[in-house]
């Protein structure tokens, strides 16, 4: 029989079926509870497929990975706090639009940028998946540290409202990176002799800190008022939320574009989604003709935030398909499921096992269609969250992330991680100092400082090699113009400092 | 310091909160039993190969214990953390650390940590896994020879690819060099499967994979394999290991239970006839060979031996100055 055929079948069981609808479901549940991101639930899930037929196994796997990443921008919208850190771009125009009333619909413009980007990749990877893993391999350390030093000035200096602000904040983003070992010696930096340190701040207590618990406090600050005027729902307006013709035109562009950078960070070893996401918010931002409403509730951010982080699911599997390299940690613990069935991926799983090849191919597919739909029915009733009484919310919302930050390396010191970050974004908030730039410097700047180490270890401390690379030299002009147009941008702000008051009020942007 | 002292104490505090929620521990004479639920530490993240061969030996064994086996993820510093935890755990035979890989024979040796192997002991080894070094199809190094030969001619020209800095990838590596008498030039990734698209890409010279995954690429006609850093595997027998090529290089990566130190020989006996009983079971049989994992038993004693001959060999290379920037850090 036609391995497409067989594959088909096998999925059509009632069984796998039933597996499929369940673990979509439970992937935007546990995707949409901060701290507990889709690593964890791809992890805990396969033990129970050593026992299972293949394809159940990978239907299993795979509807938890893809739904969780949606599943994330559920509460980044409604909650300011990201269900997992791919979403944290999705903050910055999610949840301002869910304080304007908007909630239901920066969920579904979330949803459909989702689907898009997911459909994107998994396109990508059907058609050129050995052409473009083979691409991507040529992609060095020298590319790599170019590459990250451009996303850390388009996203960097372009999201500040005050240059100084913003670089403020990305100096203490650099700083909170270093600790841990260091890369190229194991030596522990600024680690306290705490082994729990070795590894740095780990990410997702440090994320749910900054944003959600600094959110938490400063409506404890508040009394937790009910500024619930502005976001219940009975307020809200049906016709408002409703997405028109003219709002699909106006994200098409910037969902396209979002996809693509997606695709092409996701192919790319150790970069991964959060770094997409933000790279391809800065690209909306930049590009858009009127980039005002950024930070405030534009929905071509959500747009842009959540195809980006979509399309990585897809883009992850064409090195782990045409290589047998996974392309990020869930991916990783996706062949090793496939091991554990006496699949041996490699780049002959094409030829020797096209059907698993197929039923993949086929369940990013139907995980993502049925995560569509679960998305369209589930929207308004997630968004009722918002009615519950803030007084009994937060504290749960709290108890939460501090579960979700111990769960995640079922660590104690990553708690207090957390709550530390909690103040310092409080601090932040107050202040009038953006926390993204923080967040951006932190996540690049680890990867960075790995990529550039390498590449002069290689070159023996030379930097000739930067300086006759092709995508280097691209990407330096690049920098060099994005940089003479923020200055000029901020001056010519300074000349006009009514403007740039106003502006400060948002602080996520 | 005593920020760092406290914290340290909290995290003992834990431990031992962890190791004894019920009552006293049982009589410590021959007849040694379990009186609450084991707990199997692993050093690693879910889903990873530590993971999942844990998983494996906890799910065949369960059977023949009167007590939960309970597998705990303590990820973080190449495996230290919790090899740490369970070298400072409550020695009663309830926590059992999953050791023998990169936190036992290597890390140690490279960099200060809060535990040493001498307070883990042994319960038994379960497997073993091979080392293969690979180097890319088409570089001209399709041997040790050759790579030798090309070292010699440009010293610390030709640059290997590592899980990271201080693991056993990067300790065999040093072994290696070491007994060739080479100068080899060490690029660090985070994790095993980084390197080998750093070897694909043609950024690194050459890196170490496992056997399954060296058939699959040899097979794909993507790289050489070269040799292995202890004996022959059985996935390629026809690749050649180092020592039978005339480099007295053994490390691998091992895996097996080890208790905390001071746990009773009553207690770690009861266990390891217990594992044993189940690695030699059809369920362990059936899966280790879908996964790739090759079982291979030592009794407790034998494997602290073998795991403290691979580290002291690991300390001489290091010692022997094959990483200078290594020593010096220190």
């Amino acid at each position: 029989m036609d391995p497409l055929f067989q594959a088909l079948v096998d999925l059509g069981q009632p069984a796998t079926m039933l597996t499929l609808v369940l673990s979509v479901a439970i992937g935007l549940v546990i995707g949409a509870i901060p701290g507990l991101s889709v690593n964890i639930a791809v992890a805990l899930a396969v033990p129970l497929t050593i026992f299972m037929p293949t394809t159940q196994a990978l239907v299993l796997l795979i509807g938890l990975y893809g739904s969780g990443i949606f599943g994330g921008s559920v509460s980044a919208i409604l909650l300011n706090a990201p269900g997992t850190p791919a979403s944290a771009a999705t903050i910055f125009d999610g949840f301002p639009m869910a304080q304007q009333g908007l909630a239901t619909k920066a969920l579904r413009i979330s949803l459909i940028a989702s689907l898009y980007g997911a459909v994107f990749s998994v396109v990508l990877l059907i058609l050129v998946a050995p052409e473009l893993a083979n691409f991507a391999l040529g992609f060095g350390p020298v590319e790599i540290a170019s590459l990250l030093l451009f996303t850390f000035f388009v996203i960097g200096i372009l999201s500040g409202a005050s240059l100084a602000k913003g670089l403020l904040s990305a100096a203490v983003g650099m700083v909170l990176a270093t600790v841990g070992s260091d890369p190229m010696l194991g030596t522990p930096r600024f680690t306290f002799g705490q082994t729990a340190l070795m590894d740095g701040l780990t990410y997702v207590p440090l994320l749910v800190g900054l944003f959600a618990l600094a959110e938490i406090l400063e409506e404890a600050s508040r009394g937790f008022s009910q500024r619930i005027g502005k976001v219940s729902l009975s307020g809200e307006d049906r016709e408002a939320n409703r997405i028109t013709g003219k709002d699909m035109k106006f994200i098409a562009f910037p969902m396209v574009r979002a996809s693509a950078v997606g695709s092409a960070i996701g192919i790319l070893p150790g970069i991964g989604a959060t770094i997409a996401s933000f790279l391809a918010y800065g690209d909306a931002k930049r590009s858009a003709r009127d980039s005002s409403r950024f930070g405030k509730g534009d929905l071509r951010g959500v747009a842009a935030s959540e195809s980006a982080n979509n399309a990585v699911v897809g883009a992850t599997f064409i090195p782990t398909l045409a290589l047998g390299i996974p392309g990020d940690a869930v991916t990783a613990i996706l062949l090793g499921a496939l091991v554990l069935q006496g699949v041996t991926p490699g780049p002959l799983i094409f030829v020797m096992n096209p059907g698993i090849v197929y039923t993949i191919y086929l369940t990013l597919l139907f995980s993502t269609l049925l995560m569509a739909i679960i998305g369209f029915i589930a929207v308004r009733p997630l968004a009722m969250t918002l009615r519950i009484p803030k007084i009994y919310l937060m504290p749960c919302v709290a108890l939460v992330c501090i579960a979700g930050a111990y769960v995640a390396r079922n660590n104690i010191v990553d708690v207090w991680v957390m709550f530390g970050a909690g103040l310092l974004g409080f601090v932040f908030n107050r202040t009038g100092v953006p926390v993204a730039p923080l967040l951006i410097t932190f996540i690049i700047t680890r990867p960075f400082e790995e990529a550039l180490r390498q590449a002069l270890t290689r070159s023996e401390g030379s930097f000739m090699p930067f300086l006759t690379n092709p995508v280097t030299l691209t990407l330096a002009a690049l920098v060099a113009v994005f940089f003479v147009l923020a200055l000029r941008r901020d001056l010519s702000r300074r000349k006009t400092p009514a403007s740039s008051l106003s502006s400060e009020g948002t602080n996520h942007g | 310091m005593t920020i760092a002292m406290t914290k340290r104490a909290v995290l003992g505090a834990l431990a031992c909160s962890l190791a004894a929620t019920a009552g006293p521990a049982t009589a410590q004479d021959a007849g040694w039993e379990p009186s609450k639920p084991i707990q199997i530490i692993v050093g690693f993240a879910p889903g990873g190969g530590t993971d999942q061969t844990a998983r494996l030996i906890a799910s065949s064994a369960q059977e023949f214990f009167p007590v939960p086996l309970v597998v705990v993820n303590r990820p973080g510093a190449s495996g230290t953390l919790a090899a740490e935890l369970v070298a400072k755990a409550e020695p009663d035979g309830h926590t059992l650390l999953v050791a023998g890989g990169s936190e036992s024979t290597s890390v140690p040796n490279h960099r200060e940590t809060n535990y040493s192997l001498d307070q883990l002991k042994g319960v038994l080894r379960v497997n073993r896994e091979h080392m293969v070094i690979v180097t890319k199809k088409g570089s001209g190094l399709d041997s040790i020879e050759a790579i030798v030969e090309r070292a010699k001619e440009n010293p610390g020209e030709l640059a290997y690819g590592s899980s990271g800095p201080a693991g056993v990838l990067h300790s065999a590596f040093l072994v290696f060099a070491n007994e060739a008498g080479i100068d080899l030039k060490h690029i660090p990734y985070q994790g095993g499967s980084p390197a080998l698209a750093a070897l694909l890409g043609g950024h690194v010279d050459m890196t170490i994979i496992t056997p399954g995954d060296a058939a699959a690429q040899v097979a794909a006609g993507t790289v050489n394999a070269v040799a292995t850093t202890s004996d022959r595997a059985e996935q390629i027998p026809d690749v050649p290991s180092l020592s039978e090529l005339g480099y007295d290089v053994n490390v691998e990566n091992m895996k097996g239970l080890v208790a905390p130190a001071g746990t009773p020989d009553e207690a770690t006996e009861y266990l390891r006839s217990r594992f044993k009983q189940a690695i030699d079971s059809e369920t362990f049989a059936t899966l280790a060979s879908r996964a790739n994992i090759t079982p291979s038993y030592l009794s407790g004693p034998e494997f602290d031996k073998a795991m403290s001959d691979m580290s002291n060999s690991i300390a001489a290379a290091l010692e022997g100055g094959a990483d200078e920037s290594e020593s010096s850090a220190q």
